[in-house]
């Protein structure tokens, strides 16, 4: 694997940095002087099959077009706002991110944060060291975090890790994202500013985008208020930092714990003399552990990539889920795999597939995909196993492929779904009343529908009748069945 | 409120029940005695106590049953104390630490107790969890270095890595309302809870021990939320210090005594274990400045239980537990000898 030509934009892991050496061909960005890259980056350019980027520093518009070369982007973060996706797509170039490893470790930071800023412990600690507590008496009175309204921004692995973290400290949950997702304790908001107003810690897990840029708002640090906290473990361009930092200094906005800032490494000048602020300097995933699972998994994918073996934590892809993960639902897993497409799934026991992630429910895996496959033997407890739950989790940009059985899926539920746009599109082999297909959908734009034709090729329904006959004459002759069903 | 007092015991109609009050600060739940109580404040007398528990004895319209007193303080409720107050009847204490408190004695003479019960709990609970996190994610110490300007200085990624709390074994010394508090809460966070303390607890799944030393040996945290009396004085030595290793943390939110702190600077100082986050120390304010210099200390001034929301529970339960006591209903949080 040592000709693939790996480009490190950054000091950012020591382990890391030496496993590539070893394992690939190096090349340290930081090598060049910065006002030769462009000439660097030339002379390197047939070289470089691979970025790895960060947080910080990654693969923008104008990197992936000095490097021709470029098959792969494998960030050390699961953040990855700062690739060019657009192009990697038009490229080809396939993308990797660290998700899952440091979800714990994040959502740790945001709850530390949050008792810090609302007990101001950072403060007490000066306090104490600059000798006050014997000088001044006792600290002032701060207001307890347990039992705080806590509010989400994005529910994903990050967010659900927070709110899990702070239901044990009798927290309530309120989120926004998206869509709503299948959690009935958590009240879900639809939009950001209610959110705000209805909470007393705000904490920011969502991913960073187009939509999301300064999410938090001026509209929003308003209604969070004078008692109000805000937690950022997200990345500084989701808040209106200006805005926060005047809030903060005018005490329109209680307290903040910043873990991300819009320029860093250099927070605003104004919020270094503020003692109603916590500051971090980007370390919401900085452990020994997780950044050593976070180095193994960027190495990982670059072996996999090398060897053309699937890759472990595809970014690119759609996110498919497969309910059934028997011998039809893992066919459809390898085959999803080779297009960089995260596998997800839920049957009714977890087996272990490390590359795969398991969802206790299927409303949950719904919930985490784009594409839901119903891939499940038909039976009591599968029966409508889509339902109209299901349904309105897979969303309004979800994609329903059935090649199980048609009463799998609540029939009219979907078809009501795809007529009102509350369901993104389908893919249709099976039905509740087969010959009979529901005539609404006739008219739809966005299903395929298929006569029951999964096996229909020649090769396969020779291979059945074979099996058919096979069985038959075993069953004649005595001898033991080829295909029995247990 | 209607009282169920038998006419030997009540006031004449439109007086207080008097009641000492041994507490310096003449804050909230000062007021919220004087509103209701003909308040004997001892601090505000200044006589020496032995006079001012005698002069009592003349209050009117009644001698004082009842009296309110701190713990940590000069002030012990012990038998030099209760042979000089011989009419009071009821103690009620403001802190959850009782070792200011001879309870024997107490019982002997049917003086009833209300301790704080669990007011405290869940903001000592907090702090305990908000602690821990910080030494182990040097919160901290970042948030120093962001302040001093050295993070543009010294780039991006060369803060030094933390420790991850996830799978961390816990061991807690003390399981009681606080202990258990913090168990609940660092459960959610993926740590593996174990503990010490006098007997085990069969209604807790958490490994026992039966003491610290083979805790701390199996422990990554030693988080010591336990009673300071004679047993449990420096129950956090040396020897537990080098048997909790290198990596180890302590947290602590009990009482300085609970620590040998002579020996914790020591172990700090030679790498024996890893960090510390203390609220209390042996002789508060005094803060050994050795801690100052060090960048794996987080020290907070003994304020674990200074929230808003404590300070309103604890008048409530503190004058619950008075009037409790006055209409001759059962105390709210009524403490036996152990």
């Amino acid at each position: 694997m040592e000709s693939l030509g790996v480009l490190l934009l950054h000091p950012m892991n020591a382990y890391l940095e030496q496993e590539l050496d070893r394992r690939f061909r190096l090349i340290r960005l930081w090598d060049s002087p910065p006002d030769a890259r462009a000439d660097f980056l030339r002379s390197n350019a047939a070289a470089i099959r691979a970025v790895v980027g960060n947080a910080g520093y990654n693969a923008d518009s104008a990197l992936i077009d000095a490097l021709p070369a470029l098959e792969i982007v494998a960030s050390f973060s699961v953040g990855i706002d700062r690739v060019d996706l657009a192009k990697c797509r038009e490229r080809g170039i396939r993308v990797t991110n660290t998700p899952d490893v440091l979800t714990d470790d994040v959502a740790d930071l945001a709850v530390g944060l949050a008792i810090a800023a609302l007990r101001k412990i950072p403060q007490a600690d000066r306090y104490v060291r600059a000798g006050l507590w014997k000088a001044k008496g006792d600290y002032t009175l701060t207001t307890r975090f347990s039992g705080k309204r806590v509010a989400i921004l994005g529910l994903g692995r990050i967010g659900l890790a927070v709110a899990k973290r702070a239901e044990a400290f009798d927290c309530s949950i309120s989120y926004h994202s998206r869509s709503q997702k299948p959690f009935p304790n958590y009240r879900f908001f639809t939009n950001v500013v209610d959110l705000a107003a209805n909470c007393d810690v705000l904490i920011v897990a969502c991913s960073l985008n187009a939509e999301t840029h300064h999410i938090v708002s001026r509209e929003v640090i308003h209604a969070l208020g004078p008692e109000g906290v805000l937690i950022n473990i997200g990345r500084g361009a989701h808040v209106d930092e200006p805005e926060l930092v005047s809030a903060l200094f005018e005490k329109r906005l209680g307290a903040a714990g910043l873990d991300v800032f819009e320029h860093e490494p250099f927070p605003p000048e104004q919020l270094i003399g503020l003692d109603n602020v916590v500051l971090v300097p980007h370390v919401g995933s900085d452990t020994e552990e997780t950044c050593k699972a976070m180095a193994d998994l960027v190495l990982q994918n670059l072996e996999a990539h090398a060897l053309n073996k699937p890759l472990l934590t595809p970014f690119s892809g759609k996110r498919v889920g497969i309910i059934g993960l028997g011998r039809i639902g893992l066919a459809i897993a390898t085959r999803v795999e080779a297009f960089d497409c995260p596998v997800n799934y839920y049957q009714r026991t977890k087996k272990e597939y490390p590359n795969y992630t398991y969802y206790p429910s299927v409303v949950e895996l719904a919930a985490n995909s784009d594409v839901l496959v119903v891939a499940c033997p038909l039976n009591e407890q599968t029966r409508h196993i889509v339902n109209r739950e299901v349904i309105d989790a897979l969303g309004p940009k979800g994609v329903l492929i059935n090649i199980g059985r048609g009463p799998h899926v609540d029939e009219p539920e979907l078809v009501s779904a795809l007529v009102e746009g509350r369901l993104g599109g389908a893919g249709l082999d099976v039905f509740e009343d087969e010959p009979n297909v529901p005539e609404a959908l006739f008219t739809l734009d966005n299903v395929v529908l298929v006569p029951h034709v999964g096996s229909g090729t020649h090769e396969t329904r020779q291979a059945m009748a074979d099996l058919v006959l096979g069985n038959l004459e075993a069953h004649v002759l005595k001898k033991p069945l080829l295909t029995p069903v247990v | 409120m209607a009282s169920a007092i038998t006419a030997s015991t009540a006031p004449p109609s439109g007086a207080k029940h008097s009641v000492l009050l041994l507490r310096r600060a003449n804050d909230y739940l000062a007021a919220a005695l004087r509103a209701r109580y003909h308040v004997l404040s001892f601090y505000d007398s200044g006589e020496p106590l032995p006079a001012f528990l005698a002069a009592s004895a003349a209050a009117e319209p009644e001698p004082p049953r009842a009296a309110l007193v701190v713990g940590g303080g000069a002030i012990r409720v012990d038998t030099a104390f209760l042979d000089a107050a011989p009419y009071l009847r009821c103690v009620v204490t403001t802190s959850a630490g009782l070792d200011h408190v001879d309870l024997a004695e107490c019982a002997c003479r049917g003086v009833l107790v209300a301790g704080a019960g669990e007011v405290f709990s869940t903001d000592v609970a907090d702090h305990a969890v908000g602690l821990l996190i910080d030494v182990l994610r040097k919160v901290s110490a970042a948030d120093r270095y962001v302040r001093r300007g050295l993070w543009p200085v010294q780039g991006q990624g060369d803060y030094p890595l933390g420790s991850k709390l996830g799978g961390k074994r816990v061991g807690i010394i003390g399981l009681g309302n606080i202990g258990s508090s913090i168990a609940r809460r660092l459960k959610a966070f993926g740590c593996v809870i174990q503990y010490h303390s006098r007997r085990p607890k069969d209604t807790v799944s958490f490994k026992y021990f039966p003491d610290v030393t083979s805790l701390a040996t199996e422990s990554d945290v030693l988080i010591v939320a336990c009673a300071l009396n004679a047993q449990t004085q420096h129950i956090v030595n040396m020897e537990v210090l080098e048997a909790l290793g290198e990596d180890g943390v302590v947290v602590n939110i009990a009482r300085g005594g609970n620590i040998d702190e002579a020996a914790l600077i020591r172990a700090l100082k030679g790498g024996e274990i890893a960090g510390a986050g203390l609220d209390v120390f042996e002789k508060e304010p005094e803060v050994p400045t050795d801690f100052f210099s060090m960048d794996n200390v987080v020290l907070t001034a003994h304020e674990a239980v200074f929230t808003t929301e404590s300070r309103s529970d604890l008048c409530d339960l503190m004058i619950g537990n008075l009037e409790a006591f006055f209409d001759g209903k059962p105390l709210l949080t009524h403490v036996l000898p152990k």
